[in-house]
């Protein structure tokens, strides 16, 4: 299975960070190849490229605020959840995948 | 209906995740103009220092653009990018009637709503290439400049005054439910409307030449996240490496006497954390309420310190105030563990 994924919070220093990096982890320990971009207070970190999105399976937004540039990922299955689960149940998201 | 309002807070959020470096800026650059001024009788005197005039002139504009911007921002998350320009316009309109953060919070969600709507509009094709740059923001503006200025902001300008009012006579009276209210408040949607309702009232009455109501609030904005960030370190056992990671993140807000770090620290459990936030504002506002801790500028936090009179106290109230928040979370957090579990 191969991930795309998106993380952002309201302020953008230490969450969408940290829910980036416990997505990454989670995905490597369950064996999905993944890629996460950051939408942090900084902007557009790690950006996703058309091949990336087109090449993922899912699409995993986890944000409190509006993705940007929501419209590359238009038309792929998604998994939309607050950055809070990203941190306390990374591996919960990964259970939500559409079958 | 859940869904629902889960994306309107969603709106909200990303509105105010522009606007908070607007606050940030302005903030500190007022700040830091006032502490170099030399002080009047009637506060900082500007006349003979004309590179700290400017220095305060280009702060006090990044604070006005706050409105626009949160307003702009909000109805950009709701309707992208042909919501812009209704956002910053009936933002615009709310710092002028004085209809402030919520008039701005109210304002973007209309104009995103409203630009949504027209972008449902069936036009000929041959209109539909100037729709965004033209028709949207023409007809949106209009709209959402009308009802601003003519429906909804007068009332939500009064309900402000009302409250400024209110908040008023509380001073003339007591003090210290003065103290409580406004602490209580600061803390309660860190960072939302309820917070900037009291932070615009203490920077009201700064221009009206008292100082302490700044005082006690600056005392409590930055009690939230310094509160939560020292729960963290006091017991670290209680805490999850992410959460002790936002901890130190949320300290680091909190010395720039920004309220909004401890949002989404206390996100996951609102109804032990908020609780303890508030309790310690307030017990911090007190504090300084009265020991007669006045602040000179329209920003709080350790960071104004050389804006400060009685800045022992300040600092004591600082102190106090988190470390109440921060045992009482604490206190909160581990009963809230099941028995023996440690993270």
């Amino acid at each position: 299975m191969k991930f795309v994924a998106v993380t952002a919070c309201p302020t953008g220093i230490a969450h969408t960070y940290m829910a980036a990096e416990n997505i990454e982890k989670t995905a490597k320990e369950l064996g999905y190849q993944i890629k996460v971009e950051t939408q942090g207070a900084m902007g557009i970190e790690n950006e996703l490229t058309a091949d990336d999105i087109a090449n993922a399976d899912v699409v995993i937004f986890a944000v409190d605020i509006m993705v940007e540039q929501a419209d590359r990922f238009e038309g792929k299955p998604k998994i939309e959840v607050p950055v809070q689960e990203a941190l306390k149940n990374p591996k919960g998201i990964f259970s939500k995948t559409p079958k | 209906m859940k869904q629902m309002l889960q994306k309107h807070k969603q709106y909200l959020l990303t509105g105010v995740s522009f606007a908070i470096p607007f606050i940030a800026c302005g903030g500190i650059l007022i700040a830091a103009a006032i502490a170099f001024a030399p002080m009047g009788p009637g506060g900082p005197d500007f006349s003979n220092s004309p590179k700290l005039k400017l220095i305060l002139d280009i702060g006090s504009i990044s604070f006005k653009l706050l409105l626009p911007v949160l307003a702009g921002y909000i109805s950009y998350a709701i309707a992208s990018r042909p919501g812009l320009v209704a956002g910053f316009v009936g933002g615009y309109i709310c710092g002028e009637i004085n209809a402030g953060f919520l008039g701005a919070l109210v304002a973007g969600l209309l104009a995103g709503h409203v630009v949504n709507l027209i972008k449902k509009v069936k036009v000929p094709k041959i209109v539909v290439p100037v729709m965004p740059i033209i028709i949207i923001p023409v007809f949106s503006s209009l709209i959402v400049g009308s009802l601003m200025l003519l429906v909804i902001g007068k009332p939500i300008a009064d309900l402000m005054e009302f409250l400024g009012s209110w908040l008023e006579t509380m001073s003339k009276g007591n003090a210290i439910l003065l103290a409580l209210i406004l602490g209580g408040m600061i803390a309660f949607d860190m960072g939302g409307p309820i917070n900037k309702a009291a932070f615009f009232f203490g920077a009201a009455m700064i221009k009206q030449g008292n100082y302490t109501v700044m005082g006690c609030t600056a005392a409590a904005i930055c009690i939230p996240p310094l509160g939560l960030g020292l729960a963290t370190l006091i017991n670290r056992k209680l805490w999850s490496e992410q959460e002790r990671e936002a901890g130190i993140a949320s300290l680091g807000m909190g010395m720039m006497g920004i309220t909004e770090g401890a949002i989404p620290f206390a996100a996951s459990d609102p109804i032990r954390i908020i609780p303890c936030i508030m309790a310690g504002s307030m017990v911090g506002a007190v504090i300084a309420m009265l020991s007669k801790v006045g602040d000179h500028a329209p920003h709080g936090g350790p960071i104004v310190l050389p804006v400060i009179d009685n800045r022992i106290m300040f600092i004591a109230a600082i102190i106090v105030g988190s470390i109440v928040t921060a045992v009482l979370a604490n206190i909160l957090k581990k009963r809230s563990l099941p028995k023996g579990e440690v993270i």
